[in-house]
């Protein structure tokens, strides 16, 4: 099984926190970069060998800054490249503005499964520190223009912004009816304008958010499955999942990054050169053992210790009350989540 | 070689007196160094020479000048490093005495002066950097008539920076400096006077042939060593090496012998021929006694063999260090090492990351201790981990310094204030003249070390210069404190402290290390022990979030080289028990501000 990752690097305005790969809107831009999206998918149909697509992931930037006729043309594209299996999880990641009860319908119609909404808070004075075009009103309504149709709703919080209340915050969204949350405490980004501002978060305001949010949302229903990801029973995100699990993946777009069959990676150049046909090349990864255990201690569940490796660094970990063991499957407790870095670095 | 048209000079001075500048000017009016190639204190060679601006090792130089060939030897004037003088001053017959016109007659110019009386030569004083406009050639002629006895009008005036009065420097060098005694024909004796190691050739050595020839092929005997080697290569630094058939009695130059046994020919050894040896070797070196002891060892324990290689390597060049196996239940294996003083700590631990590519360790440095234990048997502890139980202890004497502190009048009452508070006893206050004072204090050793001459050169604004040597031991009421890291005590950190100051000591040595310990997964707490009391503490805080909110796929990579790299700086850290303590962490110790 394979999955697929589509970057989208079209975004309503660029947020100060922000260190994605984006460009503003550039509608002159649009045709060639779906142009030279096709001749990618055309490559990756090469190289994946007929494998299955079990999830495709739209992210960005801000794939709702396409129209949902260009939508449906990518999408067709992909389906058209790629063995999209019938049952795939699809997900689009959209901007508050961008939503109406209409596109939501036209959304699940082109094929989309769960949509994620990048709410990052439900107040107003934060959403202004945060830079975002949209407010807390527009972001309401968005997820309740989504609820309405059968899709999985997601909703992106930012936390530790200043004056922000996040229990009232992640109590908003969920009442809106939401599946799945990802809470993210507020990053500084080098070589943004949030770092250059010298903004600063506060580790302890920081330890208390990731408190905050786990107790919270598990309160009112949702399991945490992930550092930052929560989820309803049977909503936890595939896509991501597989990140974390080492699965194998495509990535398609300007900056995307695959991690092809047989440990190859490879990571686009930006929206210039991807578009005059310049592609990543490809690099082995050299120990993918250590990269599963990486991204896997990200997962609340866990993840199998292989054979032979790393016994004594483990039993530190453990008699440190960072891990738990049961059998060859370690798994951070509640504070080694807190340290996870430092943790992963073990294994480094 | 005529010996009447040989003269072996040193020139000796206070530190940064102009000594290798003065060597650049001769170098070039004698057309060693081609143009293209000069740079200032050419002599200084060594990497840590050129970033610290200070003579470490002593050069030689063979120079043409005038008919005449000019052994030359540039010394350092740091105190730290006058074994390279007094070993110098064992090959030459006259010294030039430089003095800095606008500094005037320094510690060490009195010291090095001392030294060169002592050693019977002849002292050709000259005043440099008169091109200074702060310079006061009068004065300071004057004091040199007072102080050292050399009439003022034999004082020579120059400027080692614009060149100016030079080329008299040396027509005085001809004319005033004996030239060598010797017989060529009597059998070889030649003073090494420095040594070190090549890793192609092996042992190279420098010498001062004393009596008789040294023939390139011949077969030597190294006297001390009980040793034979052949003679591959025999030469002279111009300062090129340039091979030479044969040097003659009153000649300096370098041998190479294929020595690859370091211990065969360190400074002090009499080179003879083994077909005709002499009967006596020449007197040698008295090493000098080290006075700062600290433990280095390896970051990582599988290099202890090669730091032992490197160290033997090592002290071929500079003999004034020591070293001895230690093991420490904090840092594995390592060497006990003995240094003349804090600089020439630094300097050995630098040399030995530099030149064989080590990462050390260096633990605080400490004094050699006398300690009386119940019973009445005296044993001499360097490491203040060995100290046995205080229970134990009758009494604890530590080694005090004779010193001698010269600066202008008006900071008579900071230096007072300064010597009283780190324990000094005054033995002399005397006036040079009007405006400059000569102090003599007993200090202890330990006080010194810590960081009395930065205190001293802050409170004169740089003014006051130090010389000192050793005094004998006094009892003093000295404890033990021990640091502990999570419960367990490092003994790399403990020390010796007077009792009046344990506290103040504890809390400044918990506070820093606070400091310099990075935050860990966990808290660690940090005291400072007197005996089984706590009597400092603090906590280096563990951390209250380190984790990635966000790690998508196009993440995990750049992520991943970011931890590899923070965990690469880790790779300077020693691990004790379960605490990571960077190596600055072992030598701050005994710096407290
Ligand atoms: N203005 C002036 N500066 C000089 C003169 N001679 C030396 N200097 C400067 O004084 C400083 C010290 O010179 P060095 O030649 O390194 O002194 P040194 O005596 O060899 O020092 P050590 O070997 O460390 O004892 C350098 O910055 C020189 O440029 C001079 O005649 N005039
Ligand atoms: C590609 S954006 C999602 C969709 C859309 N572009 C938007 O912003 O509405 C992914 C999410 O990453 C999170 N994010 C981006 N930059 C972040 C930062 N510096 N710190 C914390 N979270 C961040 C936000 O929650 C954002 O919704
Ligand atoms: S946070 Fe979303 S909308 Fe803002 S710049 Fe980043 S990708 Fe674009
Ligand atoms: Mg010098």
């Amino acid at each position: 099984m394979a999955m697929l990752y589509v970057h989208v690097p079209f975004c309503p305005t660029i947020c100060p926190f922000c260190s994605f790969h984006v460009l503003r809107p550039r509608d002159d831009l649009v045709g060639a970069y779906l142009d030279e999206l096709g001749r990618e998918l055309g490559e990756v149909a090469e190289r994946s060998a007929g494998a299955a697509i079990e999830t495709v992931y739209l992210g960005g930037g801000t794939p709702s800054q396409l129209t949902d006729a260009e939508l449906g043309r990518l999408l067709d594209d992909v389906r058209r490249a790629l063995p999209v299996a019938p049952d795939a999880e699809v997900t689009l990641e959209v901007h508050p503005g961008h939503v109406d009860r209409s596109r939501a319908r036209t959304w699940e119609a082109l094929g989309i499964t769960r949509v994620s909404v990048g709410v990052q808070s439900t107040s107003d004075d934060a959403l202004r520190r945060l830079g975002r075009s949209h407010d807390a009103r527009t972001a309401l309504d968005a997820l309740d223009d989504v609820r309405g149709t059968g899709v999985t709703l997601n909703a992106d919080v930012i936390s530790c912004v200043e004056g922000q209340d996040l229990a009232a915050d992640l109590a908003a969204v969920v009442a809106r009816g939401i599946d799945h949350c990802s809470v993210y405490t507020l990053t500084i980004e080098p070589d943004t304008p949030f770092a250059r501002r010298g903004v600063r978060v506060d580790e302890e305001v920081e330890r208390r958010a990731i408190l905050t949010a786990a107790e919270v949302l598990g309160a009112a229903g949702f399991e945490r499955y992930e550092v930052s990801n929560h989820a309803r029973p049977g909503h936890r995100c595939r896509h991501n999942s597989g990140y974390w699990a080492g699965e194998s993946w495509f990535g398609v777009g300007p900056s995307a990054t695959g991690h092809e069959p047989g440990h190859v990676r490879r990571t686009n150049p930006g929206f210039e050169a991807w578009l005059d046909g310049g592609r990543g090349a490809p690099t082995v990864v050299a120990d993918p053992e250590v990269e599963r255990l990486f991204t896997g201690l990200r997962r609340i569940e866990g993840v199998e210790l292989p054979d032979g490796r790393w016994d004594a660094e483990v039993d530190r970990l453990v008699a440190d009350g960072l891990l738990e063991r049961r059998g060859r499957t370690i798994r951070a407790t509640a504070a080694g989540v807190l340290v996870l870095d430092s943790v992963a670095a073990t294994f480094l | 070689m005529d010996l009447s048209r040989i003269r072996n000079i040193a020139i000796i001075a206070h530190i940064d007196h102009g000594k290798s500048t003065l060597a650049d000017r001769m170098l070039e009016l004698c057309g060693a160094v081609d143009p293209r190639d000069m740079r200032a204190q050419y002599l200084d060679s060594m990497d840590l020479e050129r970033e610290r601006g200070i003579t470490i090792k002593l050069q030689s130089v063979r120079l043409d000048y005038r008919d005449h060939v000019v052994n030359l030897i540039d010394t350092p004037g740091h105190v730290d490093f006058g074994y390279e003088v007094s070993r110098s001053l064992a090959a030459t017959e006259g010294v030039i005495l430089l003095v800095d016109a606008a500094q005037g007659i320094q510690a060490q110019t009195l010291a090095n002066c001392y030294l060169a009386i002592e050693n019977d030569l002849e002292i050709v004083a000259a005043l440099n950097k008169i091109d200074l406009p702060a310079a006061d050639p009068e004065r300071c002629c004057e004091e040199i008539e007072r102080i050292l006895g050399i009439p003022a009008d034999q004082v020579l005036r120059i400027s080692a920076k614009t060149g100016e009065g030079v080329p008299e420097l040396l027509d005085a060098v001809i004319e005033r400096i004996p030239a060598p005694k010797g017989d060529p024909d009597a059998p070889l004796q030649a003073l090494i006077f420095d040594s070190h190691y090549d890793q192609f050739r092996g042992v190279v050595s420098s010498l001062r042939v004393m009596n008789g020839t040294l023939r390139t092929d011949a077969k030597l005997r190294f006297m001390q060593a009980a040793a034979v080697h052949p003679a591959e290569e025999v030469g002279c630094r111009l300062p090129t090496p340039t091979p030479f058939r044969s040097l003659g009695p009153g000649e300096v130059g370098y041998l190479i012998a294929g020595i690859k046994d370091v211990g065969e020919a360190r400074s002090g050894e009499t080179v003879t021929e083994a077909s005709n040896p002499a009967t006596e070797p020449l007197q040698g070196y008295q090493e000098p006694k080290p006075m700062v002891f600290c433990g280095l060892y390896p970051i990582d324990g599988d290099e202890y063999p090669r730091l032992r290689e490197s160290l033997d390597k090592l002290r071929l060049n500079d003999s004034s260090f020591t070293f001895a196996p230690e093991t420490s239940g904090a840092l594995g294996f390592g060497f006990r090492c003995g240094f003349l003083g804090l600089l020439h700590m630094e300097i050995v631990r630098e040399r030995l990351e530099r030149e064989f590519d080590l990462s050390i360790i260096a633990t605080a440095p400490s004094v050699a201790y006398r300690v009386t234990v119940r019973g009445g048997r005296e044993v001499t502890v360097d490491n203040p981990s060995e100290l046995p139980p205080m229970g134990e202890i009758e009494q604890i004497a530590e080694p005090y310094l004779q010193t001698t502190i010269l600066a202008p009048s008006d900071y008579t009452g900071a230096i007072l204030d300064l010597c009283q508070s780190k324990r000094g006893e005054m033995i002399k206050l005397e006036y040079l003249s009007p405006e400059r004072i000569e102090l003599g204090y007993k200090l202890p050793l330990a006080e010194v070390v810590i960081d009395f001459f930065d205190q001293l050169k802050s409170r004169t604004q740089g003014y006051a210069s130090l010389d000192y040597e050793p005094a004998g031991y006094q009892p003093g009421n000295l404890v033990k404190v021990d640091i502990l890291l999570a419960g367990d005590p490092v003994d790399a950190f403990s020390s010796v402290v007077h009792r009046d100051r344990s506290e103040e000591y504890g809390r400044a040595m918990t506070e820093k290390l606070r400091e310099l310990i990075p935050r860990q997964q966990f808290d660690v707490p940090i005291q400072a022990a007197l005996g089984g009391r706590v009597i400092a503490r603090s906590t280096v805080k563990a951390y209250r979030k380190d984790v990635t909110a966000k790690l998508y796929g196009g993440d995990i990579s750049r992520k991943k080289k970011l931890l590899e790299k923070q965990k690469q700086g880790k790779k300077r850290m020693k691990a004790i028990g379960r605490v990571e303590v960077p190596q600055e962490a072992f030598i701050s110790a005994l710096r407290l501000d």
